[in-house]
């Protein structure tokens, strides 16, 4: 059984390179993911949000092999992680949390048994390893023990153990967790220079991370999944983008604002976000324009404040971040779906 | 088919390399060794040592005016010496395969095991060979003094005898230590594992000890079953092909257990 398994059939024509449909774990009483459905396309980064606890670990330890779900289905390269599970294993790198290093080895005597056992021949063993090694910028620790290792270098070892023999689907697991900032960007290069040829997904909580390194972001909380698209559309999607304006007026011109199509809502602030304490001059007023989502309010604001005669210090446009679309999608989830823009649809860009 | 050889390898390589990389494991074999090397001393030339007695015998022998007894030193003393050492290494075993499993837990590594394209029994093959490899390394010095002492033996010693009695301490080594590791995969916690582990060689002794006080069928049947009655057939020089049977029985259980309970593990997993 498990040698047909290593030499499997090739599958029937599949265009997506990860599908997961309707994916359920249940421990006892509590679930902790329920009907999980989303798929990655090849080459694709997909990224994973969700708070602690959320399910994203269940689910990735499932996609690769670690644990066997309760019910649905999930895919990698057409075959079925629980069914041909060797097969699949073939194919994936994986990260776990914490990374799985040996402490008592060099960093390269663990990158050649890592090449080993994910069957790299070899005759490419040494090739792929040194790849690995400069792809992740290990080249001056190549023979220093794992236990010697900050932090930061054990992520990236973590990560070269992901790809040391190219798997076409990676499987990442908060990969930037501990990370000093510039170690962070450096992770998020490599990340992004690997696609196009890897199938990449990775979960995370920090949200720039998502917005900036992945193509689409599927949001998870408690458990199911509430959103699944592409960073902008999330955004945009969003009520609470618009505009704050610091105007030399008294609140009149906030009604007439107010009349404008496309906004939704004028209110006084305090300030304006990138002033932060500075206390207000007298006879200054700052407003928050909030526009209906699609509506693009700039110059129609401009041209109504000039026809006001109003003089306008500052004005400057909010765009909500994948923060705000993250925190407003797990505080108030009822919300999203009755505007409906919380479906599972798989929304192709 | 090759891919599972190279997969069970490259797992054995990294196990041994781990043994010879831990302090623990090299306190545990020098113990050993001074123990072992102890005995070795006091058992042939020790004052109640075999040389000792069988001289004594001899003297006591001339003096009644009997003729002298034949006795083979050689044999004796590797039945007192390799019974020593098979408690010893009941003693030790414990403690070289309580981290078999419980340190991958406790490191996080056996989810790079469980998610890489090898099967649960090929893992468990692979560190199976590499701890009793580390084994039969310390055992191989103990070998090489009772060479050095036999080749004083006149008439010469054949090495069929000592390396016959020593093979049976390796099976009864990697009975154990199969079982061993089958503990140490039920279990995050090496001390855990080390105890039940002792326990489980406690109630093996048992056994043993009930097998040759009891007679009647149960009797015979615990004397079949017991790792320790078939270690002392090969130290007699008795190779029955029911004890190797028993042996690779024991080891073929404690791998075939340690694949379900990995596998058991991920159906648990919280």
């Amino acid at each position: 059984m498990f040698y047909h398994c290593l030499c499997p059939n090739q599958p029937i024509g599949r265009k997506l390179m990860i599908e997961v449909e309707h994916l359920s774990k249940i421990y006892g009483s509590t679930s902790a993911i329920q009907d999980v459905t989303f798929s990655v396309e090849p080459g694709e980064i997909l990224g994973f949000l969700g708070p602690n606890g959320a399910g994203k670990t269940t689910t990735m330890r499932i996609l690769a092999g670690y644990l066997p779900a309760t019910s649905g289905t999930a895919r990698i390269a057409g075959f079925d992680v629980h069914e041909q599970s060797l097969a699949v294993r073939q194919r994936i790198g994986y990260l776990p949390e914490t990374p799985p290093l040996y402490p008592e080895m060099t960093v390269e005597g663990f990158l050649y048994f890592v090449a080993r056992l994910k069957g790299l021949p070899a005759g490419d063993r040494t090739r792929q390893i040194n790849a690995a090694i400069e792809r992740c910028h290990l080249q001056e620790k190549r023979r220093v023990l794992i236990r010697k290792l900050s932090k930061g270098f054990r992520q990236r070892v973590g990560i070269a153990q992901a790809i040391v023999h190219d798997p076409p689907a990676i499987i990442l697991d908060e990969p930037t967790v501990g990370l000093d900032p510039r170690q962070i960007i450096e992770v998020r290069n490599l990340i992004k220079s690997l696609a196009g040829s890897h199938t990449i997904i990775l979960s995370t909580h920090i949200l720039p991370e998502a917005s900036m390194t992945c193509n689409r972001v599927a949001i998870i909380n408690r458990g199911e999944i509430i959103a699944t698209n592409t960073p902008e559309n999330l955004e945009s999607g969003l009520e609470g983008s618009g505009y704050e304006l610091e105007i030399d007026a008294d609140a009149s011109a906030a009604q007439q604002l107010q009349a404008l199509p496309g906004v939704r809502q004028v209110e006084s602030i305090l300030a304006v976000s990138s002033q932060g304490s500075i206390p207000l001059k007298e006879n200054r007023t700052c407003l928050r324009v909030t526009s209906e989502p699609g509506t693009e309010l700039g110059r129609d604001i401009v041209s109504a404040l000039v026809g006001m005669g109003v003089g306008v210090y500052e004005m400057r446009r909010t765009h909500a971040t994948l923060e705000d679309v993250f925190l407003e999608l797990t505080t108030e989830e009822k919300n999203w779906e009755q505007t409906g823009g919380g479906e599972e649809a798989v929304v192709e860009p | 088919m090759g891919i599972v050889l190279g997969n069970i390898i490259a797992i054995y390589r990294r196990e041994l390399q781990s043994y010879f990389a831990s302090p623990l494991a090299y306190v545990v074999a020098s113990i050993f060794w001074l123990l072992s090397g102890f005995f070795f001393a006091a058992i042939l030339l020790g004052p109640e040592g075999v040389i000792q007695q069988t001289t004594q015998l001899d003297l006591n022998g001339q003096r009644l005016g009997q003729p002298a007894v034949s006795i083979d030193v050689p044999y004796e003393f590797l039945r007192i010496f390799l019974g020593v050492l098979g408690s010893l290494a009941l003693f030790v075993l414990p403690i070289l395969s309580m981290g078999l499993y419980a340190e991958e837990r406790k490191r996080g590594t056996l989810e790079l095991l469980a998610t890489s394209p090898v099967t649960n029994w090929a893992v468990a093959v692979g560190k199976l060979l590499g701890v009793l490899t580390f084994f039969i390394t310390m055992v191989l010095p103990i070998l090489a003094f009772e060479a050095i002492g036999f080749s004083y033996a006149s008439p010469p010693v054949q090495p069929s005898v000592p390396l016959l009695g020593h093979l049976g301490l390796i099976l009864l080594a990697a009975g154990v230590l199969s079982l061993g590791m089958f503990i140490s995969s039920l279990t995050e916690s090496t001390i855990l594992a080390a105890i039940l582990t002792f326990a489980l060689v406690v109630f093996l002794w048992v056994i043993d000890v009930i097998a040759k006080n009891l007679t009647g069928p149960v009797a015979e049947a615990l004397s079949y079953l017991s790792l320790l009655q078939h270690y002392n057939n090969f130290v007699r020089g008795i190779f029955d092909s029911s004890s190797l049977i028993i042996f690779v029985s024991y080891i073929v259980l404690g791998i075939f257990l340690t694949a379900q309970s990995i596998d058991a593990l991920r159906f648990q997993r919280s």
